[in-house]
């Protein structure tokens, strides 16, 4: 806890809460000083205000024009998150987004600080929403009028007929209403919050967060959002169905979950298990990403008749022989009687390899891997010989080790049971955060690598690392893509594939981490000669000095240039479309104007997918902002 | 009590102590320039040795060179018996034997004071974290600000951030202590805070090297003074020889004019 108290402090400091505020200018006269100080500052503010004026209009005329086929991107909601996954597996996307919500839960509980907002500001976002909406319905042209049939009528010169202003305005009741309702919500807000003695009445952040997330899903039990299915290789709408009725339970058990995740993270955190949870949570977050791709795209369908003849008591043998093996082999009277029976396990394990390359005699690969890994354990038996405890760890260690790897094993070789429709791998905005939170994940130690690699003092590293990363930066990503995509398969031998995503997902990786490397060695250059003087007068090897001092100091320094790669990184994933993948801007841009019922168009689907991007992005910028001014405290 | 039984007492309690620090004809150079020629020395366990001398001399080069932060090209190094070569195993044990204080502090600004003492024990001594902390707090203590364990080292004034640097080096348990201009960096106010400490340690019998232009505190604490000029030994002495009597010209040149 000691850690937080300051933060806190620095944070409120920084919104201006002090006991003595500075004198606030009156509304004139902050005019004055910052837009119409002199004739040229005044120019400018009516320029810019115009300006602002004519894209607020655009853009208004744009959404709310009647041209617009909003109900496109209300029916293909379902086409833009996951595109063809079967409906009948849907509960396993549930699961997953579940595990990840309840995780964002339990981590907010444990980590987050967020203090509090003062109702008072509350209130003048509630006005200002208000004021905003309102100046909308005044900004937006006129309704066109139509004829009849619903044919929009033009004047004689040839320009559309609007209705009259007036007119207008009452056609915009409803958003009236609403801008009212919450202008006069906050300004009773304001009123009842603005004097000295409740200035400072806070709302935490949590629940405000918590609540806003809570009304959006309510939304989902009022407003049908439309449904559009994907049956035999063709979209259908069910007018009948709406996402909302098939989403709106699950949603609200995700809501349910992600509070019962925060007051858990709130008890550990009060616990003495917290310094645990904290590592727990980011491990968790470490793995998740892989096993869920595993939970939503492969269910293997196991030949329980293979699974109990071959696989269970294949495994057993290998983990109940080895196991009595190495407690032989670490008996404290073995010898060189241990280092020769090392050495035959060896020299069998590798003759299985051979055997298999020539076809002499068939084996199951895992057996092969399983003995590969009992000679290896073998040959690090000597170092286990002693006390029991020590023996009984190196045993206990190889029957984990032959749990995990018959398992993987037996769940890679069956066949998945989740049957995608037409032969698309999983798209829309699952395929997009998939391969965005991947490449990040697995770009990010490599990348540091290379950085430690270009600024190593060995030669060899060096020159590896610097024209690794200079000839990836030195190509277009999309041509990256296009080489792994087309060109690796043609390299592999015989027999051996790699699926198409597997390929770019490496690809992907293998550019990203350049551009990290360079992030992290900016950092790197930045810190001084005497704490590598330090690190080494107090004795530690170059391994935790770089370990302890120097990279937590260079990531830090790095924070805004890695958090400007990760953003690019999870853009750029729109290029997949490029090479036949079906991400979500291709959703929008070509399945959604390809559907008979809305051919062409694209522009709905388009501007969503640029504000879904945009409020990711947001996100992710805006938690990075935070996480800057948290680490500094150590720098001041 | 006169001076030359000053010296020759000074003599006499060092004469039998077994060598610490033995360096015979130190060469160094940085491309043509030469800035160590053949320095010899030994210090003796438990000696507190000064060196001084005029910017540029060569000192801090010296005492770089004796925990490996600088590689000597000539000559050897000797330290507690294990000669400095570029055997990795010998340079990390003669690391953990000699603490090093800087000029510029060189705390770890990502970690708490706490964090920055208890690092080496922890990770180097594999001392058992619970009791590298008691020990952390006990230096901190020792240092006069047992307060600050929880904070970061940006938040102390410079006078705290060496006393917390010269906590971290004694935490490894040294034989010996370099200190290389320690208080050079310090606002006047602070350099005594500093240098009450050294000198709290000097009594207490560790072996010292101290590169500083503080002649008080020569004076007051250390068994002898090396006068260093152009990378060689000027003159070597008592406190009292050396400021009342020295034989060189350059000595006498170079106390004129900072005393």
């Amino acid at each position: 806890m000691e850690e937080e108290d300051p933060i806190s402090v620095a944070l409120t400091q920084e919104e201006g809460i002090s006991p003595n505020e500075a004198p606030r200018l009156s509304v004139g006269q902050w005019l004055r000083t910052n837009l119409f100080s002199n004739w040229a500052n005044t120019v400018l503010t009516i320029l810019g205000a115009l300006a602002a004026f004519l894209v607020l209009r655009g853009v208004l005329n744009f959404v709310f024009s009647e041209n617009r086929e909003w109900v496109a991107v209300r029916t293909n909601l379902r086409a833009l998150m996951t595109l063809s996954y079967p409906e009948s597996q849907y509960v396993r996307v549930w699961v997953a987004l579940g595990f990840v919500v309840g995780l964002a839960g339990l981590s907010a509980g444990i980590w987050a600080n967020w203090g509090g907002l003062p109702l008072r500001r509350l209130s003048t976002w509630f006005m200002g929403v208000g004021g905003l909406i309102a100046l909308c319905v005044v900004v937006r042209e006129p309704n066109v009028l139509v004829d009849s049939e619903g044919k929009a009528l033009s004047t004689l010169e040839g320009s559309l007929q609007r209705e009259s202003f007036g007119a207008a305005m009452a056609d915009r009741v409803d958003w009236w209403i609403a801008a009212v309702v919450l202008f006069a919500f906050g300004a009773a807000l304001w009123s009842r919050y603005s004097s000295v003695e409740r200035r400072h009445v806070d709302l935490p952040i949590t629940s405000i967060v918590y609540v806003g997330i809570g009304i959006a899903i309510l939304t989902l039990w009022v407003v049908p959002y439309g449904h559009y299915a994907f049956v035999d290789g063709t979209y259908i709408a069910e007018p009948g169905t709406t996402v909302a009725f098939s989403t709106q339970m699950p949603w609200t058990v995700m809501w349910v979950l992600l509070g019962l995740g925060f007051f858990v993270g709130r008890f550990l955190r009060s616990s003495r298990y917290v310094g645990m949870s904290k590592a727990g949570s980011n491990l968790l977050w470490l793995i998740c990403p892989f096993a869920l791709f595993w939970v939503v795209l492969r269910d293997p369908a196991l030949d329980y008749g293979h699974v109990i003849s071959t696989d269970l008591p294949m495994g057993l043998a290998f983990g109940l022989l080895g196991a009595g093996a190495l407690w032989l082999l670490t008996r404290s009277d073995i010898g060189e009687a241990g280092r020769i029976a090392a050495t035959v396990l060896l020299v069998v394990a590798i003759f299985n390899w051979v055997a298999a390359f020539f076809g002499w005699y068939p084996m199951l690969q895992k057996a092969r891997i399983s003995f590969l890994l009992l000679a290896l354990a073998a040959l690090l038996a000597p170092n286990f010989i002693g006390d029991i405890a020590k023996r009984r760890q190196l045993v206990i260690g190889w029957l984990g080790v032959m749990a995990l790897v018959h398992y993987l094993a037996t769940m890679i070789n069956t066949p998945s049971t989740v049957d995608l429709q037409s032969d698309e791998f999983l798209g829309g905005l699952g395929l997009t955060l998939f391969v965005a939170v991947i490449v990040v994940i697995l770009s990010f130690p490599l990348g540091v690598l290379l950085a430690l690699g270009r600024t190593s003092k060995f030669p060899i590293f060096r020159m590896l690392s610097t024209s690794y990363i200079e000839v990836i930066r030195g190509v277009p990503l999309i041509s990256v893509l296009i080489f792994f995509s087309v060109m690796v398969p043609l390299f592999l031998p015989d027999g051996m594939e790699l699926a198409e995503l597997a390929a770019v997902l490496t690809g992907y990786t293998l550019f990203s981490a350049a551009y990290l490397a360079e992030n992290v060695r900016g950092g790197l250059q930045s810190i001084t000669k005497g704490q590598y003087e330090a690190a080494d007068a107090i004795g530690l090897t170059a391994a935790q000095r770089t370990g302890f001092i120097v990279l937590p100091q260079a990531l830090t320094v790095s924070i805004p240039q890695l958090v400007g790669q990760v953003i690019s990184s999870f853009k750029e994933t729109s290029l997949l479309a490029i090479i036949g993948l079906f991400d979500f801007l291709r959703v929008a841009n070509s399945v959604i104007p390809a559907q008979s019922e809305f051919m062409g168009v694209k522009r709905e689907g388009i501007l969503v997918v640029a504000m879904i991007y945009f409020f990711f992005n947001f996100v992710i910028s805006k938690y990075s902002q935070r996480l800057e001014r948290r680490v500094g405290l150590g720098e001041r | 009590m006169s001076i030359d039984d000053a010296t020759t007492a000074a003599n006499d309690r060092l004469a039998d102590r077994d060598d610490m620090i033995v360096c015979v004809n130190v060469d160094k150079f940085y491309g043509d320039f030469q800035a160590l020629k053949g320095v010899t020395a030994t210090i003796k366990e438990g000696e507190v040795a000064v060196v001084c001398g005029p910017s540029g001399s060569g000192k801090s080069t010296w005492i770089r060179c004796i925990n490996r932060l600088e590689v000597h090209q000539g000559g050897d190094i000797v330290v507690d018996g294990i000669e400095l070569t570029n055997d990795l195993r010998n340079i990390e044990k003669i690391r953990s034997e000699v603490g090093m204080v800087f000029q510029q502090f060189n705390l770890f600004p990502h970690l708490t004071v706490l964090d920055n003492i208890t690092l080496a024990p922890i990770w180097v001594r594999k001392k058992p974290r619970a009791e590298a902390e008691s020990m952390a707090r006990a230096l901190l203590e020792r240092v006069g600000i047992p307060e600050q364990a929880e904070k970061f080292p940006g938040q102390l004034s410079g006078g705290q951030q060496q006393r917390v640097a010269i906590a971290r080096s004694l935490a490894m348990e040294p034989r010996v202590m370099l200190f290389d201009e320690p208080t050079s960096a310090l606002d006047p106010e602070m350099i005594k805070e500093v240098l009450d400490v050294m000198k709290e340690l000097a009594r207490s019998g560790i072996t010292m090297m101290v590169v500083t232009h503080e002649m008080g505190f020569a004076r007051e604490v250390a068994d002898r003074i090396m006068f260093m000029e152009g990378g060689e030994i000027v003159e070597v002495g008592t406190p009292e020889h050396f400021f009342t009597n020295p034989t060189e010209d350059r000595t006498k040149l170079f106390l004129s004019q900072i005393l």
